[in-house]
């Protein structure tokens, strides 16, 4: 009997404890999103979706179990109880793979074609040093949108839909610690592409060698075999690649200190390392709806408004 | 003289089968024209007519043949044609003779075709074969067997181009990154960082004000009574919904009704203008109201 139990209705039935849907500190709302597929996905995409669940966390079903059958009311009925703002949808049709990002229940739908992507796995595949901690997943990514500012209205109501589905943040009480992730989306005006990438947020403190860096940060006892002295350890400096290359556009000067090594008083440099997946989407429509109603934007001619005259100009 | 023996018993069988046709002279005559036909069928050859009568015959036996099951057709066929020669032989020897002897006709026929197949069997068997990977297979047998495993082999091939093309379709727009960061990756990075840069210096700045600011000059004392406010309303969120709460649940135990759970008024963005409201003690009976009256709304 217990096979046929409806997934759905316990979902239903469970009360949400442990996320609050209002930011404690802020008073404001947080979005929460599910993301799902419509229709049959292959392995690869089917992956891509997990990835995607991931770099949604902490505010996504990241279990989110979802059949054959189900069709998209049923996730819009699960969403208003559990608080779901956005959804995130990738389909394949024939053509190119789609990626709809929509705001429940009203709407508006972004569609996207994923022209390319790789998963998080080829990413960690193809980095010498992968790492993705945990932790990293446990605070919700900040955004970053650039280029988007150049285009017409339908990009500013990408930039107001990427920016909501991520918790605002709040200058003035945000704990830099907390900011562990961020997700990229670039706009090339040219192309008319946008990059979609995740980095994990580093830093390191400027000015020390790798060598008492990573004394502190590990706790390790240090090999001592080649040294001549102990002073050594402290005065030569290890092949710092990386400290060389530190510019000063990406230093930062931080509040308060950040674990054991990035102390308030000295200077901090920001390193990002890509993780989680990676994709180039095109923006190709807008509908008002969920999935539905007036077509706001579409890339391939037909544009319903006269607003939409000089996207047309510019295409 | 083995063979004359058998035909003489063979005429004689066919005479007993067929009473009908019997004429005084025929068995020695019988004998004497096999004989002669015997002599005379060696160095003879079949007309050129008769030969291509034979060949079309051959052709429609063939075409018959080639539905059926695998080794009987190309057998049958050599016997066929050892037959055949052997039928023309005697034909062409009937053609010199009177008529009226369709019977024995026949019955030549079959002993010649016998004695015929067994050398062309014999023939066959003596026969040294390649080696092949078809293996012992008669001539036309082997194109068929040929184009059957060719047709096997294209089959295969279209299953596996198949598989190799779900395959390029599931894998449609998917990349594998290269091992080292190129122009187009490290202006991204360096995109992000900037955005990561701004906002961690926007962040310093605003908390570095925030702890560095003096309540003695009117200005910040201002600016730290609005963040203060700010605060206070964001602290004065938890406590007063958590006493509510408790308070409305020492009223109602059941708390079926989702007003009145515990996180209904948080969702709820009307809590900006609870200060408003205008008494302390008459607040849980506002909120109910007022979440009624949002649950309205909605």
């Amino acid at each position: 009997m217990a096979r046929f139990k409806n997934k759905n209705k316990k979902a239903l039935a469970r009360p949400v404890k442990n996320q609050p849907s209002v930011d404690h500190i802020t008073g404001q709302k947080i979005p929460k999103s599910f993301v799902f597929s419509r229709g049959k996905l292959p392995g690869p995409l089917r992956d891509l979706e997990l990835d995607l669940r991931k770099l949604m966390l902490p505010h996504t079903a990241l279990k989110l179990k979802e059949k054959k059958r189900n069709k998209l009311k049923d996730f819009l009925n699960v969403a208003g109880p559990m608080g779901v703002t956005h959804f995130l949808m990738i389909s394949n049709p024939k053509s190119v793979p789609h990626l709809r990002v929509a705001r429940t229940p009203q709407g508006p739908t972004i569609t996207f074609e994923i022209q390319e992507y790789a998963l998080a796995a080829d990413i960690a595949r193809s980095q010498a040093r992968p790492s993705c901690p945990k932790e990293l997943f446990s605070n919700s990514p900040l955004i970053v949108l650039s280029g988007f500012g150049s285009g017409g209205q339908h990009l500013k109501l990408t930039t107001i839909m990427f920016q909501n589905i991520f918790p605002a943040i709040d200058i003035n009480t945000v704990k830099l610690s907390s900011c562990r992730r961020i997700v990229l989306l670039n706009y090339n005006n040219e192309t008319k592409l946008i990059d979609f990438r995740h980095y994990s947020i580093r830093l390191q403190p400027i000015g020390v060698s790798q060598r008492i860096r990573k004394f502190v940060q590990k706790h390790e006892v240090p090999d001592l075999r080649n040294l001549q002295d102990v002073s050594d350890f402290v005065t030569k400096a290890g092949y710092g690649s990386e400290s060389e290359a530190d510019e000063e556009s990406a230093t930062v000067s931080l509040v308060s200190d950040l674990g054991r090594v990035n102390r308030a008083s000295t200077k901090s440099a920001v390193r990002l390392q890509e993780i989680g997946p990676r994709m180039t989407l095109r923006l190709v429509k807008i509908e008002e709806g969920l999935c539905s109603g007036a077509v706001i934007f579409s890339e391939f001619g037909k544009k319903p408004d006269d607003a939409h005259e000089e996207e047309d100009h510019e295409d | 003289m083995a063979a004359e023996l058998q035909t003489l018993a063979a005429a004689s069988v066919s005479r007993k089968r067929k009473p009908d046709h019997k004429t005084g002279k025929k068995p020695s005559k019988r004998v004497h024209q096999k004989a002669s036909s015997m002599a005379a069928a060696k160095p003879r050859k079949p007309s050129r007519k008769m030969r291509k009568l034979f060949r079309k015959r051959a052709r429609e036996y063939h075409s018959d043949e080639e539905e059926e099951s695998d080794e009987e057709p190309s057998s049958e066929e050599e016997e066929s044609d050892r037959d055949l020669d052997v039928m023309d032989d005697d034909d062409s020897g009937g053609d010199d003779e009177d008529d009226g002897e369709g019977a024995q006709h026949g019955i030549t026929r079959f002993v010649e075709g016998c004695r015929a197949f067994r050398v062309a069997f014999m023939k066959i068997m003596k026969k040294h074969l390649p080696d092949d990977p078809l293996g012992p297979i008669l001539s036309a047998h082997k194109k068929l067997v040929a184009e059957k495993l060719a047709e096997e082999v294209s089959e295969h091939k279209t299953t596996a181009e198949m598989k190799k093309e779900k395959q390029m379709e599931a894998e449609k727009g998917h990349v594998k990154p290269a091992n080292f960061l190129d122009a187009r990756e490290k202006l991204l990075i360096s995109v992000a960082t900037k955005g990561v840069v701004k906002l961690f210096n926007a962040v310093s700045k605003a908390q570095n004000s925030q702890s560095g600011l003096n309540p003695s000059g009117s200005k910040n004392a201002k600016v730290l009574a609005k963040q203060r406010k700010q605060a206070f309303f964001s602290e004065l969120q938890k406590p007063t919904t958590q006493s509510c709460d408790s308070k409305s649940m020492d009223k109602n135990n059941e708390l079926g009704w989702a007003p009145l759970r515990n996180n209904y008024m948080l969702t709820s963005s009307k809590l900006k203008d609870w200060d408003k409201m205008p008494e302390a003690a008459a607040v849980v009976d506002h909120k109910q109201v007022s979440s009624e009256s949002s649950s309205d709304e909605e």
